[in-house]
C-alpha cells in the first residue's frame, strides 16, 4: 500500500520525516517496500512555447521542434508523437540532470543539432506516464521553472507491506494515521468520531426515493446510498488530482475523483451511478442480488461480461449497474452532462467480491480492499466524508438517504490478564503503559482489578479477537528490543533423531566416502518419462496444476531425474557418479499414500570394458550393503516378471538378502533404449535401494568374533568352463564340498577363451579352523573333493 | 726427516681430497696414497734404515696417517656413492599427487546436518514427516480457515482425486508441528527440516521447491525472550560469530503474536555494508508464539502451554552464507556446483 507523506503529515501532524516514519513503521508495524522522493525543485527544466514543428531529413518517427525557453529560441529533436506547434511543454536545458542521473548534453540526432530534450512526465519523476511529452497549461509561463510552474513540492511515497490480516483497515490512509498515533505514544488527531450520518438520516427518515433490496444479508450486511441532486461535473481541482495521480489513480472527473479520495483515505471503496440512467421520477430500485444465468453487463472498462451466478451485482429492476465491489457499469457511467447521483457506499463479502474479481481476472482498487473484509461501520464514515467533498468541488444537495444495515455490528470485549501479557512476551511491561498503548490505538480500558483490563475493541480492528491478538499490539508498539534474550530451563533430555533421517544421513555420508556426488532432483516428472520407466500413467499421482506438462505427475522413480542430471554432467565429465536419496509417491486407492524412501546411484566410466561399469556399481552395492552389517544378501537375475522395467534385462540383478529372499533393491545397466530415450551414448549402471528396508534389516549389534588364532592356509584352483556356468554355482560348490572350514573364496582372475565359448576362472580359497591348525592332508582331501564336485557336476575342466 | 715426510704427505692429501666428487679421481687418490708404489710406501720401506728409538716414534705415526687417509677414502667414497642414488631417485614433487576422488554431499544437505548437529546439541529432537499432506495437516489445523487469503499465498500444488480428503504438497513444514504435538507431552523442544512446495514461478531466487527448516518448543511458559535466546545461539553457532537477533510484527495464522526476525549482518557485524543493504540487519525467517488455536487442534488444553515456532528456509541461508546467487542451481544436478563445497 503507497502513502503519500504529505497527505499522512496533514491528517496526523507527525513531525516524523518520511525516513524516521519508515524506520518506525519497521520496527513496530509493517515493513516499509520503498521510501521514494517525488517532486522538489527540478533545475534547469523551464516552461519552454512550441514554435514550429518540422519534419526530421532523415528519420521518419522524429521531428525537429523551435522552441521558445525565455532566453532564447532552441532547436530540438523530438521522438513524442503528441507534440504540436503552440504547445506549453517542460523543456530540459542543456547540462541539466534529470532523475536517475540522466544528464542532458548538446547532441547531434541522425544528423540534426538538439539543444535540450521536451520531456515525458516519467523522464520528470512526476508520474509514470511515457505515451508522450508533458503538455503543460496554455497560460504556462514561458521561460518560468517548472516546479514553480506547477507549484511541484516535495513529497514522499511511503510504500508499506500491510499484513495480511491487517487489510481492513490500513488499507486507507487514517490507518497509518492511527498506527503513527500509536507509535508516537499521542492521541490521534483525525477525527473519526464526528464522520457520521446521523442528521441526515434523521432528515430524510420519511423520504422513500431510493429502495434498495438485498437479496441475502450475508454477501451484503450493509448497503448506504444517497442521492444528491444539482451537481456540476467538471475536472477536479488541482490538489485533488495531484494527489490521485502521485499516487498511480487516473483523474477522471470531480464524482469519481472524490470517491476515490475518499476510498484512498478511509479505505471504503465506493461508487456513483449517473441517478437518471438508474432511476426515474418516482424513485430509485436498488437491487443488491446474484446474478441470473447468462446475465450480461458492459463494465466501465469496456469489457463485455457474461456474468455467472454467484457473482453479486447492484441491479435496478431492469438490468445489471454493477459488479458488486469490482467495477462498476458502462449504462450508469458519470459523464458531464450527469446532474444527479446516487453515491453508494457498501459492505460486501470478502469472499464473494474475491472470486468474482478471480473469476473474471479483474483486480481492482475497489476489489483489493473489499476482499480483505471490512468494517460495517466505515460504511457511514465514507459516505459522509465523500458527500462533504462532493458538495464542496461539484455543488449539489443531498436529497435522500437509506441505510439498509439489518445486523449492526458493536464493539466487542476482551478479557486481558496482565500477568499473561508479562508471560508470554518474557518482559514485565507496566500497566499504565499497557493501558496507553492500548488506548492510542483507540481501545478503550478499563481496569477490572486484580490484574486484569477489559478491552473494549473498536469495530475497525477486526483482527482483534482474543488476549494474544492484543498482547501482539502492546509488544510491538511497546518494541521488541524490551524484550531480552532469556535462557530458558527445563527438562534436561537427550535428543531423539528420526532413525530415517539419521539412518539416510550416514548413507549419504557412506556414498560420498566412495566418490559418489550428491544431487536433489524435483519430485515430478512428466508424462513421457513415466512412459519410458515403463510404469503405468494412472500409479501416479498428478498435479491439480503443474508449472509446466514436464512436472505433472509426482515420481514413482529417482531414475529419470537422475538420468537427467547424467546427460546434463556428460556434457563436462567423462566420468560420473552421483547419487540421490529422495522419495516415490505410491498411490493405494485413489487417495492414500505411501512415500518410499529410495537410494539411486548412478555410474557412467571413461570407457565400458568387460561390463566395468556394472561389476563397479555392484562391487560398491555390495560393500554398502555389508558395511550395514548385512551380509546374508545375494544378487539375482531378474526373472523376467519384471521384464517391464528401464532395467537392461541381461545386465542387472536384483538383490536380495536373508533366507527369506527379501527384495531391498537393485543393481545394474539401464536398458539401452531407455538411455536413448534421455540421450545418453554411454552405459550407465545404476543402484537403487529402498532405504527404510535396509535400515530395518541393518539393525541390531554386532557381535565380535574372537580374531582366530590358527593360521589360515590358502589355496589356489583354476578352470575352464563352458560361458553357462555361473560363478554363483561355482561358489556354491565349493562352499558345500568345504562348509566351515572354507573361510572365504575369492574370484582372482577371470578371461574369455576367444572363439571357443569359454571362460577361466582362478578362485583363492581360504581355509581355516577356529579350534586348530589344519593338516596339509585334510585340505588336500577337501581340494579334491571340491575338483571332483565341480568337474562331475558342473561339467568344469580343472587344472592341474 | 722421514718423520716430516709422512707428515708432508699427510697435508698434501688432505689438500687433495677436499673437493673430490669424482669416484674416478677418489680411485686415483687411493692408487696415489695407498697403492704399492705409493709415496707413503715409499717412506714406509725406509723405516727399516732407522734406529730402535726412530722406529718407535715414528712406526706407529705412519700407521696411523696411513689408516687415517684410508678412512677418509673410504667414507668419501660412501658419500659419493650415496649421493649418486639420491641423484638417480630425484622425483618433481611439484607433479600433482595422484587423483583420489571423493564425492561431494549436496550443500542442502551439509546445512540439514549442520542445523540438526547444533539443536540436537541443544536437545532438540528431529522429526520427519510426510511430503504429501491433507489439507487439514497442510491448513485447517494451522488455523488457516477455508477461504482465508492465506490459502492463496502459499499457491499450493493441489493432487488430483475425487474420493478422500483433498491433498496437496505440503506448502511448508508446520504440519509436522500438529504431527509432533499430537504424538508427544510438553514440555519438549523439536526441528522439522524438509522438502516443500509452493506453486510460484521459478526465477533466479524462487523455486517451486525448497528446503524448510522450522523449530518447536513448547512448555509452561515459554516466552519471546526465549525465542530470542535460542535463535541467537543457534546463529552463533552456525556463522561461528556473535550474532544478534531482532524481530519486528508480523503476520502468520498459527502464530500470536508473529514476529519477522534478522540477524545482525555476518558480513559487517551490523555497521551495514552491501550485503544487508547498509541496514546491519539481514531478514532471515518467520517466527511467534504458537496460537492456542493450534494447540487446541493438536489436542492440548487451550490456554494450558505456551511455545514458539520459528522457521526459514535453508536454501536462504546457504545463498547468504556463500553467495550463491541463482537458487535454482540447488535442483540442477550441476556436478560444477555440487563439488564446490
Amino acid at each position: 500500500m503507497k502513502y503519500l507523506y504529505s497527505w499522512i503529515k496533514e491528517l496526523s501532524n507527525t513531525n516524523l520525516s518520511p525516513q524516521e516514519l519508515a524506520q518506525k513503521m519497521t520496527k513496530h508495524a509493517f515493513e516499509v517496500e520503498e521510501v521514494k522522493k517525488i517532486g522538489g525543485k527540478l533545475e534547469g527544466v523551464v516552461v519552454g512555447h512550441v514554435l514550429e514543428v518540422a519534419s526530421h531529413p532523415d528519420a521518419n518517427r522524429l521531428r525537429v521542434a523551435r522552441v521558445d525557453v525565455g532566453t532564447e529560441k532552441l532547436q530540438i529533436v523530438c521522438g513524442a508523437p503528441n507534440l504540436s506547434k503552440g504547445q506549453k511543454v517542460p523543456v530540459a536545458l542543456i547540462g541539466t540532470v534529470l532523475p536517475g542521473d540522466f544528464k542532458i548534453k548538446k547532441s547531434k540526432i541522425r544528423g540534426i543539432e538538439s539543444c535540450g530534450m521536451i520531456c515525458a512526465e516519467d523522464e520528470l519523476g512526476l508520474g509514470s506516464d511515457h505515451e508522450g511529452i508533458m503538455v503543460l497549461n496554455e497560460n504556462a509561463q514561458i521561460g518560468k521553472n517548472l516546479s514553480d510552474e506547477l507549484d511541484l513540492k516535495e513529497d514522499y511515497i511511503i510504500d508499506l507491506d500491510i499484513l495480511s490480516n491487517r487489510g481492513h483497515d490500513m488499507m486507507g490512509h487514517v490507518g497509518l494515521v492511527r498506527e503513527i498515533s500509536a507509535v508516537e505514544g499521542r492521541e490521534m488527531d483525525y477525527d473519526y468520531e464526528s464522520l457520521n450520518l446521523a442528521e441526515m438520516k434523521a432528515e430524510f427518515e420519511d423520504r422513500d426515493r431510493i429502495s434498495v433490496k438485498i437479496e441475502n444479508e450475508k454477501l451484503c450486511p450493509r448497503y448506504t446510498g444517497i442521492l444528491i441532486e444539482g451537481i456540476k461535473v467538471t475536472e477536479s481541482p488541482d490538489w485533488l488530482k495531484k494527489r490521485l495521480k502521485v499516487l498511480g489513480e487516473n483523474s477522471i472527473n470531480n464524482i469519481v475523483d472524490a470517491t476515490n479520495y475518499v476510498m484512498i483515505e478511509l479505505g471504503q471503496p465506493m461508487h456513483a451511478f449517473d441517478a437518471d440512467k438508474i432511476g426515474n421520477k418516482d424513485g430509485i430500485e436498488i437491487h443488491v442480488r446474484n446474478a441470473r444465468k447468462k446475465e450480461k453487463i458492459i463494465l466501465l472498462d469496456g469489457t463485455d461480461r457474461e456474468l455467472a451466478s454467484d457473482d453479486l451485482v447492484i441491479a435496478n429492476e431492469n438490468e445489471v449497474l454493477a459488479l458488486a465491489g469490482v467495477m462498476g457499469g458502462e449504462n450508469s457511467r458519470i459523464s458531464e452532462n450527469t446532474k444527479n447521483i446516487l453515491l453508494e457506499s457498501a459492505n460486501l463479502n470478502s469472499i464473494s467480491v474475491r472470486k468474482s474479481r478471480m473469476r473474471h481476472g479483474l483486480k481492482t482498487q475497489s476489489s483489493d480492499r473489499f476482499e480483505k473484509e471490512l468494517d460495517p461501520n466505515l460504511v457511514e464514515k465514507a459516505a459522509r466524508k465523500a458527500v462533504d467533498l462532493i458538495k464542496e468541488i461539484a455543488g449539489g444537495q443531498e436529497v435522500d438517504l437509506l441505510d439498509v444495515y439489518p445486523n449492526h455490528v458493536e464493539e466487542w470485549k476482551i478479557d486481558l490478564n496482565l500477568d499473561y501479557v508479562d508471560r508470554l512476551l518474557g518482559c514485565e511491561v507496566e500497566e499504565k503503559k499497557v493501558r496507553k498503548i492500548l488506548e492510542s490505538l483507540k481501545m478503550k480500558v478499563e481496569d477490572q482489578g486484580e490484574r486484569v483490563f477489559e478491552v473494549t475493541i473498536p469495530t475497525f480492528r477486526i483482527d482483534l479477537q482474543n488476549q494474544e491478538d492484543l498482547i501482539e499490539e502492546i509488544g510491538r508498539i511497546y518494541g521488541y528490543d524490551h524484550v531480552e534474550p532469556q535462557e530458558m530451563l527445563g527438562v534436561v533430555r537427550t535428543a531423539s533423531i528420526d532413525s530415517n533421517v539419521s539412518f539416510e544421513m550416514s548413507l549419504k555420508k557412506f556414498m560420498v566416502g566412495f566418490g559418489f556426488s550428491e544431487t536433489y532432483a524435483y519430485s515430478f516428472y512428466s508424462k513421457k518419462d513415466a512412459e519410458i520407466m515403463r510404469i503405468d500413467e494412472a500409479k501416479h499421482f498428478e498435479l491439480e496444476h503443474p508449472m509446466n506438462p514436464s512436472q505433472e505427475l509426482m515420481r514413482l522413480s529417482l531414475i529419470p531425474g537422475m538420468l537427467n542430471f547424467v546427460r546434463e554432467n556428460l556434457k563436462n565429465f567423462s566420468e560420473i557418479r552421483l547419487f540421490e536419496i529422495g522419495r516415490e509417491y505410491y498411490r493405494d486407492g485413489d487417495s492414500a499414500v505411501e512415500e518410499k524412501r529410495k537410494l539411486v546411484g548412478a555410474v557412467v566410466l571413461e570407457a565400458d570394458k568387460k561390463a566395468e561399469t556394472f561389476f563397479e556399481a555392484k562391487g560398491f552395492v555390495s560393500e554398502l550393503i555389508s558395511k550395514m552389517g548385512i551380509y546374508d544378501f545375494y544378487f539375482q537375475e531378474a526373472d523376467g516378471s519384471d521384464s517391464n522395467s528401464p532395467w537392461h534385462p541381461s545386465r542387472s540383478a536384483v538383490i536380495h538378502v536373508g533366507e527369506s529372499g527379501e527384495t531391498i533393491g537393485r543393481v545394474g545397466e539401464i536398458d539401452l533404449m531407455v538411455l536413448e530415450e534421455y540421450s545418453i551414448k554411454k552405459r550407465v549402471a545404476m543402484l537403487e535401494i529402498d532405504t527404510e528396508k535396509l535400515k530395518e534389516l541393518s539393525q541390531g549389534e554386532r557381535e565380535f568374533e574372537p580374531i582366530r588364532k590358527y593360521p589360515d592356509v590358502t589355496r589356489d584352483i583354476s578352470m575352464l568352463c563352458g560361458s553357462d556356468v555361473r560363478v554363483d554355482d561355482i561358489l556354491s560348490s565349493i562352499q558345500g564340498v568345504g562348509g566351515e572350514l572354507i573361510l572365504d573364496v575369492d574370484l582372482f582372475d577371470i578371461f574369455e577363451i576367444e572363439g571357443e565359448n569359454k571362460n577361466s576362472f582362478a578362485f583363492r580359497i581360504i581355509f581355516g579352523s577356529k579350534e586348530r591348525t589344519l593338516e596339509r592332508k585334510e585340505v588336500d582331501t577337501i581340494m579334491e573333493g571340491i575338483m571332483n564336485e565341480l568337474e562331475t557336476n558342473l561339467g568344469v575342466e580343472v587344472r592341474k | 726427516m722421514l718423520e716430516q715426510k709422512i707428515l708432508n704427505i699427510k697435508s698434501e692429501f688432505l689438500g687433495e681430497i677436499e673437493n673430490v666428487s669424482d669416484l674416478d679421481v677418489l680411485n686415483d687418490i687411493r692408487v696415489k696414497y695407498l697403492g704399492r708404489k705409493s709415496e707413503l710406501g715409499e717412506a714406509l720401506k725406509g723405516l727399516k734404515d732407522l734406529s730402535v728409538d726412530e722406529k718407535k716414534k715414528i712406526g706407529p705415526l705412519a700407521n696411523e696417517v696411513k689408516n687415517e687417509i684410508a678412512s677418509k677414502i673410504d667414507a668419501l667414497e660412501k658419500n659419493i656413492k650415496s649421493q649418486a642414488s639420491l641423484l638417480k631417485d630425484r622425483i618433481d614433487v611439484t607433479i600433482p599427487g595422484k587423483k583420489k576422488e571423493v564425492g561431494h554431499l549436496h550443500l542442502i544437505t551439509q546445512i540439514q546436518s549442520e542445523l540438526i548437529d547444533i539443536f540436537s546439541s541443544m536437545g532438540f529432537d528431529v522429526t520427519d514427516g510426510v511430503e504429501i499432506e491433507t489439507e487439514e495437516y497442510n491448513f485447517d489445523k494451522l488455523n488457516i480457515p477455508e477461504n482465508h487469503p492465506a490459502r492463496d499465498a502459499w499457491d499450493t500444488f493441489w493432487i488430483k482425486g475425487k474420493d478422500g480428503e483433498r491433498k496437496a504438497l505440503r506448502p511448508h513444514t508446520s504440519p509436522m508441528q500438529i504431527h509432533y504435538m499430537e504424538s508427544h507431552k510438553p514440555p519438549f523442544r523439536v526441528i522439522a527440516p524438509g522438502k516443500c512446495f509452493r506453486n510460484e514461478a521459478t526465477d533466479a531466487s524462487h523455486d517451486h521447491t525448497f528446503y524448510q527448516f522450522e523449530a518447536l518448543v513448547v512448555g509452561d511458559d515459554v516466552n519471546v525472550g526465549h525465542f530470542k535466546n535460542i535463535a541467537q545461539q543457534f546463529f552463533s553457532m552456525f556463522f561461528k560469530k556473535d550474532v544478534d537477533v531482532r524481530i519486528r510484527p508480523s503476520f502468520f495464522p498459527f502464530t500470536e503474536p508473529s514476529f519477522e526476525f534478522d540477524i545482525s549482518c555476518t558480513v559487517c557485524d551490523g555497521k551495514g555494508c552491501s550485503t544487508c543493504g547498509r541496514t546491519g540487519w539481514i531478514e532471515i525467517g518467520g517466527a511467534g508464539m504458537v496460537n492456542q488455536a493450534v494447540f487446541e487442534a493438536a489436542g492440548y488444553e487451550k490456554g494450558r502451554y505456551q511455545g514458539f515456532a520459528w522457521g526459514f528456509g535453508i536454501e536462504r541461508i546457504a545463498m547468504m552464507r556463500h553467495k550463491i546467487d541463482d537458487i535454482r542451481l540447488f535442483h540442477g544436478g550441476d556436478l560444477r556446483f555440487i563439488k564446490q563445497f
